[in-house]
């Protein structure tokens, strides 16, 4: 056998690989394709997966879309506070420093609605988890200059809560707000 | 200089001496630099810890040592001293190692060693700079420096400093090598210079991406460009902020290879096949880069898919050949000496008691266990979606850089003090106990890291969020209970690895002087080199059952801890086009 630190001598190209470090290559060249199979057929089968349309824009537009939204929807109180009602199946949720403009947010339970979501300064990072559940928590990266367009079906009833948790200066830590998942509204 | 010659070593009229361990052709040049390069790491070793306690005692919110305003900065303080500064300078320094000291050549363009050297220090002490004068509250860099947040522009430049700095100290090793294949066309490289040139190419292509990325920033924050796009940096940063961590996995296999080798008395079971994995990372590892994106807008599903996973896991498997190749050379090489019988006797009679030896196997064992498999894991393009940017995160890249390579190059320091420096430890019983205290403790702390992160949702990057989230109720309290363990682990880590500081430091100063000749105790029961021959029948004659075995046992954790990932993942609502 040769040592690493010196240069290998003869034919090493040719010298056999042992019965067992042969299989292991097996072993995890399969499990290499596996997962990349697994992954890859999720895009299409699965009901997790990160992707929507994306487009640029710029953040005055942004927010003169979040604005007209917001001037299109109803509100509801809930907990003492009022929520939007989106008109339609957009729901607008813009980040900035340091809150969520269009949260709080009222939707059924059950249905699919297209988020749109953005930024108007920096980047944000939008992370939500029911409040009863904690395990079950998803994260995307929102852009300042780009609106992603994200389909969800909430089906359990619940409050969920949106953290900031990409760095976005500081008071980042106070960057909270709420989706109102309800059976009915 | 006067303190340099403290430890100057004898050499002949042209420079050269032979280490007592490896037998290896020392250049005076290449050694001088490799101990600055080396003792610069360890410095920023120690900022790098400091700002660990600070940071770690806050996300410990029983604490909240440092307040909102102030504690962005401290974070980026840890992570530009401890994953740049501290593996870069190593990095050079084993770049020295695999190179001339390796192939026995001078050190090629010693000017050349000492104004990248010079670069690499005012880039560093230029960022500490910048980062520590930021006002409070006022927009810090953290590791990735992300536009369009207003970080100072200082900052950028000394970071392209650095970079300019880490390119001129790798031309000497790239010469050395040049001029080794020069003089002896047609001969093989070892395999650790092998590796160290791949490292060497991959840190090449990271650093191109770096000066890219804060060349870009740069400009825009000084008002040559007006706009900056989010999406473009990200790409551009991720070149170098994955690349830097791919130099850092290469040069730490390159390491394993190379210390299980000198002081456990490792073979190369096949060097086809290790030599192949490391052309693998070659082809596929940058792709990698783009596991930072996979919840990013704006980039299609196909192209995260394909580059994710290194084009069909290329360097993956990659790793998972090192996984097998690396211990089985262990195994091989001591089953030769006759050294342990059954499945795990070369194991478990090997020189545990060196700390070189308990360091580099705790640093396999914990990278591929903990910070590899989690890799993998959250690097598919769905199960990144419960991962990023939440403390798991944190809890992966600890279990690469903090316990993989940091444990890996505590060996290789050990190693230098021994055969470089040549002092004896001032306390043999402290150096044993380093690898085991720090290896525990920080396995713990990155083990709750990962669960708060993925039971809890627990964010990274916040100075709170378990006890109070500021102006709401709601809070992520019910992690609470894990950050006792986890604040406690983070703790002890941090005493075990400052007096990893004080054992290196007090030994370099106070240790014995070890005379030539003296190996200092670390030739491997039986000698380093077997006398075992390369034919094909004794490469199935060897044995490599126990290797076999903890390699499906590594199989087996991945496969369970894969299809936990995937049912936690579709217990969530119905997300995505
Ligand atoms: C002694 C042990 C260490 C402790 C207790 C520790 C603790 C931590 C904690 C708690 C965070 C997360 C803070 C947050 O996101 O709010 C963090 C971040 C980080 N740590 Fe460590 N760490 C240690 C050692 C290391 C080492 C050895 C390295 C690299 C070689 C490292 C590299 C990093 C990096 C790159 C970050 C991310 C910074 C960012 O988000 O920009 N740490 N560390
Ligand atoms: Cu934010």
């Amino acid at each position: 056998m040769s040592t690493p630190l010196d240069p290998p001598k003869g034919n090493w190209w040719d010298i056999p690989v042992n019965r067992r470090e042969s299989i292991w290559l097996g072993i995890a060249g399969a499990w290499s394709l596996a997962i990349f199979g697994w992954m890859s057929g999720f895009t299409r089968f699965g009901d997790q997966n990160p992707v929507g349309e994306t487009y640029e824009v710029d953040p005055d537009e942004q927010w003169a879309r979040t604005q007209d939204y917001l001037d299109d929807a109803e509100t509801i109180e809930i907990d003492g506070r009022e929520a939007v009602i989106p008109p339609d199946d957009s729901v607008y949720i813009t980040g900035y420093r340091f809150a969520w403009e269009g949260l709080p947010v009222a939707l059924e339970a059950g249905r699919q609605y297209d988020l749109h979501l953005g930024a108007y300064d920096v980047q944000h990072g939008f992370s939500v988890r029911p409040e009863d559940s904690l395990s079950q928590q998803i994260n995307l990266q929102i852009f300042p200059d780009t609106e992603w367009i994200v389909p969800m079906t909430f089906e359990d009833p619940d409050t969920y809560h949106v953290i900031c948790n990409e760095y976005c200066g500081s008071g980042h830590n106070g960057m909270h707000g709420k989706f109102y998942v309800r059976e009915e509204l | 200089m006067k303190l340099l010659s403290h430890f100057d070593n004898d050499y002949d009229e042209d420079g050269f001496r032979t280490c007592s361990v490896t037998g290896l052709n020392i250049h005076q040049d290449a050694e001088r630099y490799v101990k600055i390069y080396g003792v610069t790491a360890v410095i920023a070793l120690v900022i790098g810890g400091i700002f660990a306690l600070t940071v770690a005692l806050t996300r410990w919110e029983l604490f909240s040592l440092v307040s909102e305003q102030n504690y962005y900065r401290h974070l980026s303080m840890h992570a530009w001293n401890i994953l740049i500064f501290w593996m870069v300078f190593m990095e050079i320094a084993i770049l020295y190692v695999g190179g001339p000291m390796v192939l026995g050549r001078k050190l090629p363009l010693p000017k050349l060693a000492g104004l990248g050297y010079i670069l690499m220090l005012v880039g560093a002490l230029g960022v500490n700079w910048a980062i520590w004068t930021t006002p409070a509250g006022a927009d810090a860099p953290l590791l990735t420096a992300y536009v369009p947040l207003e970080i100072a522009t200082e900052f950028y430049a000394f970071a392209i400093v650095f970079l300019l700095g880490a390119t001129i100290a790798a031309l000497p090793f790239f010469a050395a090598i040049w001029l080794e294949k020069r003089g002896n066309p047609g001969k093989t490289l070892p395999l650790v210079a092998f590796g160290a040139f791949i490292t060497s190419i991959i840190a090449v292509q990271a650093i191109l991406g770096g000066l890219a990325a804060f060349g870009y920033a740069f400009v825009w924050r000084v008002g040559i460009i007006e706009t900056i796009n989010t999406g473009i940096y990200r790409q551009l940063y991720w070149i170098i902020g994955h690349g830097s961590q791919q130099i850092n996995l290469l040069a730490m296999i390159t390491v394993w290879y190379f210390l299980t080798h000198v002081v456990g008395g490792a073979v190369v079971v096949s060097e086809k096949v290790s030599r192949s994995a490391f052309v693998l990372y070659l082809f596929f590892i940058n792709l990698g880069a783009a596991h930072h994106l996979m919840v990013d807008p704006g980039v299609s599903v196909g192209w995260r898919v394909f580059n994710t996973s290194y084009a069909f896991y290329g360097a993956a498997f990659a790793s998972m050949i090192h996984a097998f190749a690396i211990p089985a050379g262990l195994e091989v090489g001591r089953r030769q000496r006759g050294k342990g019988g059954g499945l795990f006797g070369w194991l478990t009679s090997a020189p545990w008691k060196n700390p070189i030896f308990s360091s580099t196997i705790f640093s396999i064992i914990l990278f591929g266990f903990v910070g590899g498999i989690t890799g993998v894991l959250m690097g598919q393009l769905q199960l990144n979606m419960t991962w990023h940017n939440t403390f798991a995160t944190v809890g992966h890249f600890h279990g690469t850089v903090a316990l993989g390579t940091s444990l890996a190059f505590f060996g290789l320091v050990f190693f230098v003090v021994k055969t470089m420096f040549r002092r004896d430890f001032i306390s043999t019983k402290l150096a044993q106990i380093i690898p085991y205290f720090y290896a525990g403790a920080m396995g713990i702390a990155t083990l709750m890291m990962m669960y708060v992160g993925i039971l809890y949702g627990v964010p990274r990057r916040t100075s709170s969020a378990v006890e109070n989230i500021p102006g709401t109720d709601f809070s992520l309290s019910a992690a609470e209970l894990l950050f006792i363990p986890l604040g406690l682990g983070a703790v002890l880590a941090i005493v075990a690895g400052a007096l990893f500081i004080v054992v290196t430091v007090a030994s370099l100063i106070f240790g014995r002087r070890l005379e030539p000749g003296d190996d200092g105790g670390l030739i491997p029961d039986g000698g380093m080199a077997t006398d075992g021959g390369i034919t094909a029948e004794d490469i199935h004659a060897a044995d490599m059952r126990g290797t076999f075995t903890m390699c499906l046992i590594f199989m087996a954790t991945f496969v369970l801890l894969y299809i936990l990932n995937w049912f936690l993942l579709t217990q969530l609502w119905q997300i995505g086009a």
